[in-house]
């Protein structure tokens, strides 16, 4: 069982607004349209069981094409298969082993507990009484939904809605779980306990997950692949520590000083950042053990510390690039 | 399938009960235009006070149960994006509003009915001693028939969603059409002629009319036969429009806010 | 555009609702024809300023309650009441206020009547202490969603009292009649200053109107002190 996606393509049609009031009587009978290609050529394959992070700026094209994915859109043009499944002809087999969340959209029914939603998902999945309550338990534990359980859905806060939404879409056990933007609006530590579960429930029960973010973290903590996607197309696909290499031939270097020479620091790397004793550089990798060494020879070193650079500036350059990271 | 109705039932009740202070304040709202048009009529031909009295009264409940506010569910769905969730469940969401329709509209019968028997006490007009049983029957067919008209009417235009946006302002427009050629601002039989002809021919007197007049008594026998006639060829064409909207909206989904 | 034609229709359909009741007859309550319609266009022109300024702010102030960014007005240095009503205005809405004047001058020339400085005067009394009145009402059917948060549009209240004045307060009976002059006054909002309009105005009836307005505003307030201190202390 894996997700088969072979030159797909999707484009939208969007009616253009004009502003002035002449043009809008004009579109009342003619109307103008502009085709945004919102997938240009994508083709990637995922084996079952994997954790693939889809990573992009907005209006990118990632969550166009896990909605492909997940049947929720047609495709313009293209391949794909999911668990053996073409998602767009809608067969109830095939929704039975998906399952969506999205980030701030929430499915459970706002004004009563979120046990309500779980009982009906009970039988419009068909799940059967025993299976139910084991995955329930399951559930509840590993979430720990316990006391949320009884409460409408409304008193709760977005974290612990976020982990009720988690356990209804897994109810019934699919084999495809579909994230998009999944931790978005969460405070830190509900983002943490979020990938955690994630993490552990992938590695429990072998499930396929496609994760759309917007936050390194989600990717870093997660994904052992990441497809980046810009403009609709696919810029790379693989790893993240290939695409740190690739990218960003630097680790940044963070000294510690007991006060900041007045000094150029061009000998030793490109400067960042030197503010309140805290002098940071972009030091080329093959010379960082040099740099370090002259750092802690020449100057009176607090503390030192090498980073490699954040994935925000990584993923930027990706999507500056506009071509494909081989 | 049975089953899944079941829990959706239930699942609704309990949504209707964490509701019910708003749902009252809704219910009795909708009566409000109807009384005062009733006053209105009361006013224009005193004579005819009783016969206003009893058309209104039946209004006020035809109109409670065949109302569909559909259309503004699922715009909003659309709209917050929450509608794809439907799409991605192996349940069809007709289901979903179908259970709603079912639930509320039980709790005004619920409510209408007791409350309709204690005026009945007090004001005569409202006694239901004439009507026959046959005359029952053919009253609950056509409210049936009234109530699915409507929801499918509803359905149709929370579909058209997919394509329009504003498509409640649309449906708005349609509703208040739907006023005159559906009895709802007067008796039928106080329109102008025009009027009346086209109303026999829409979809909007099956709605609501059509089963107050057969309450009334104002009409019989092949009368009856020709509204039924058109009452179910509307249903069928609503029901084809539906499935076929249905279809290409998913093919048409541009999923707003994706 | 769409505003515009929206609008058109409304008021397109509300002539035709009237015109269906006069097929049937020549009055209502006592007043002809364009009486009628010189009644509707008030209406709507009431009903498009509160469209433009009152609507609006309803549900706004529904959220900050909900959501506690409410104590943010308080500090405010505005009088917390008027900021929260006149904040926010839909300006297209403007338009229903222009078609309910064109029905107005439409109903007075079918009348051939045209009304003399003094009834005039006596229009504009009547019709500012309508305007009080309306949101005074509509000020302690706000103030109640300090306590009644669940239901999500309380504006659909007023709207059902407000359909009240569509028509003239003559043609409703004894004790409702009472009721809709003195308890939630629909006479003072449009059928008072239509009788203005139209030469048939009493000065003892646009004096109570004064004064039902001022003790309608200020009851609104106290209520609104009131659900203050009590928000405040919660």
């Amino acid at each position: 069982m894996s997700i088969q996606v072979e030159h797909l393509y999707k484009q939208f049609r969007v009616h253009v607004r004009q502003p002035g009031w002449k043009d809008a009587i004009r579109s009342l009978f003619k109307r103008e349209y502009r085709t945004v290609e919102a997938v240009q050529d994508i083709s990637f394959t995922i084996p079952s069981g994997e954790i693939v992070g889809f990573l992009g700026p907005n209006g990118a094209g990632k969550t166009t094409t896990i909605k492909m994915l997940a049947g929720l859109l047609y495709p313009t043009a293209g391949h794909v298969q999911v668990a053996g499944y073409v998602p767009f002809e809608q067969k109830p087999e095939f929704k039975k082993i998906i399952s969506l969340v999205m980030g701030q959209k929430s499915q459970l029914i706002w004004d009563i507990p979120p046990m309500e939603t779980f009982l009906v998902n009970k039988a419009i999945y068909e799940i059967e009484d025993r299976v139910f309550r084991q995955t329930l338990h399951e559930l509840v534990e590993l979430l720990e939904l316990e006391p949320l359980l009884t409460k409408p859905t409304r008193s709760l806060s977005l974290g612990q809605r976020m982990k009720c939404e988690l356990a209804a879409a897994l109810l019934h056990r699919p084999q495809v779980l579909f994230l998009d933007e999944p931790t978005i609006g969460l405070d830190v530590h509900t983002q943490e306990k979020v990938r955690r579960f994630i993490g552990e429930y992938n590695r429990e029960h072998r499930t396929t997950v496609l994760l759309t973010s917007h936050y390194m973290g989600d990717v870093t903590a997660l994904c052992d692949r990441v497809l980046i996607i810009n403009h609709g197309k696919l810029l790379y696909d693989g790893g993240l520590d290939r695409l740190t290499e690739k990218l960003t031939p630097y680790k940044l270097l963070e000294v510690r000083l007991a006060s900041i020479p007045d000094i150029s620091w061009e000998a030793y790397g490109e400067l960042v950042e030197a503010k309140e004793g805290k002098v940071t550089l972009r030091v080329a990798r093959e010379r960082i053990p040099e740099v370090s060494s002259q750092f802690l020879q020449r100057f009176d070193v607090r503390d030192l510390n090498i980073e490699d650079p954040p994935m925000e500036e990584v993923i930027t350059l990706a999507f500056q690039e506009g071509s494909h990271v081989s | 399938m049975f089953r899944k109705y079941v829990v959706l039932l239930r699942m609704k009740y309990v949504e209707m009960f964490a509701y019910r202070l708003a749902t009252i304040v809704w219910m009795t709202g909708a009566m409000v235009q109807p009384l005062i048009t009733m006053m209105v009529w009361m006013n224009i031909d005193p004579h005819q006070e009783n016969a206003f009295i009893f058309y209104f009264a039946a209004l006020i409940f035809v109109e409670r149960m065949t109302s569909a506010w559909d259309v503004w569910e699922m715009e909003r769905e659309i709209r917050e994006g929450t509608y794809s969730y439907q799409i991605v469940r192996p349940f069809h969401p007709i289901h979903w509003a179908i259970a709603e329709n079912i639930v509320y509209k039980a709790l005004f019968f619920v409510i209408l009915v007791p409350v309709w028997s204690i005026l009945a006490i007090f004001v005569p007009a409202l006694r239901l001693g004439q009507i026959s049983g046959t005359q029952w029957l053919l009253f609950f067919c056509a409210l049936l028939l009234g109530a699915v008209i409507r929801f499918l009417f509803s359905y149709m235009f929370g579909l058209l969603g997919f394509w329009i946006t504003k498509v409640t302002a649309v449906y708005g427009m349609f509703e208040a059409v739907s006023l005159f050629l559906s009895g709802r601002i007067a008796p039928l039989s106080l329109l102008p002629p025009s009027v009346k002809t086209l109303s026999l021919y829409l979809p909007f007197r099956y709605m609501v009319g059509f089963p107050i007049e057969i309450l009334n008594g104002d009409i019989r026998g092949l009368d009856i036969v020709f509204g039924f006639g058109w009452a179910v060829a509307w249903s069928l064409i609503f029901m084809l429009a539906v499935m076929l909207l249905w279809k290409a909206g998913l093919r048409k989904n541009q999923a707003v806010g994706g | 555009m769409g505003n515009l034609l929206s609008s058109l229709f409304g008021i397109g359909m509300a002539i035709l609702t009237i015109k269906v009741f006069f097929y049937q007859t020549d009055h209502l309550g006592g007043w002809g024809y364009a009486d009628v319609l010189l009644l509707l266009g008030i209406f709507n022109v009431l009903q498009g300023l509160i469209d433009f300024a009152l609507r609006p702010n309803m549900s706004r102030l529904l959220q900050h309650i909900r959501t506690g960014t409410f104590d943010h007005i308080l500090t405010k240095p505005v009088d917390s009441m008027f900021y929260v009503s006149f904040r926010h205005l839909v300006f297209w809405r403007l338009i229903d206020v222009l078609l309910g004047i064109g029905l107005m001058i439409y109903a007075l020339i079918e009348k051939h009547y045209m009304p003399s400085v003094l009834d005039a005067a006596m229009f504009i009394v009547s019709i500012g202490a309508a305007l009080v009145l309306i949101y005074a009402l509509w000020m302690m059917l706000m103030t109640t969603s300090f306590w009644v948060i669940r239901i999500d549009d309380l504006s659909f209240v007023f709207n059902s009292f407000f359909e009240t004045t569509r028509f003239p307060i003559s043609m409703y009976r004894s004790w409702l009649r009472i009721v809709l002059t003195y308890v939630l006054p629909a006479a003072f909002i449009t059928s008072t200053p239509a009788l203005s309009l139209l030469g048939k105005w009493n000065g003892m009836t646009t004096i109570a109107s004064i004064i039902l307005a001022g003790l309608f505003l200020w009851l609104s307030r106290r209520f609104w002190r009131y659900a203050l201190r009590s928000y405040t202390s919660a």
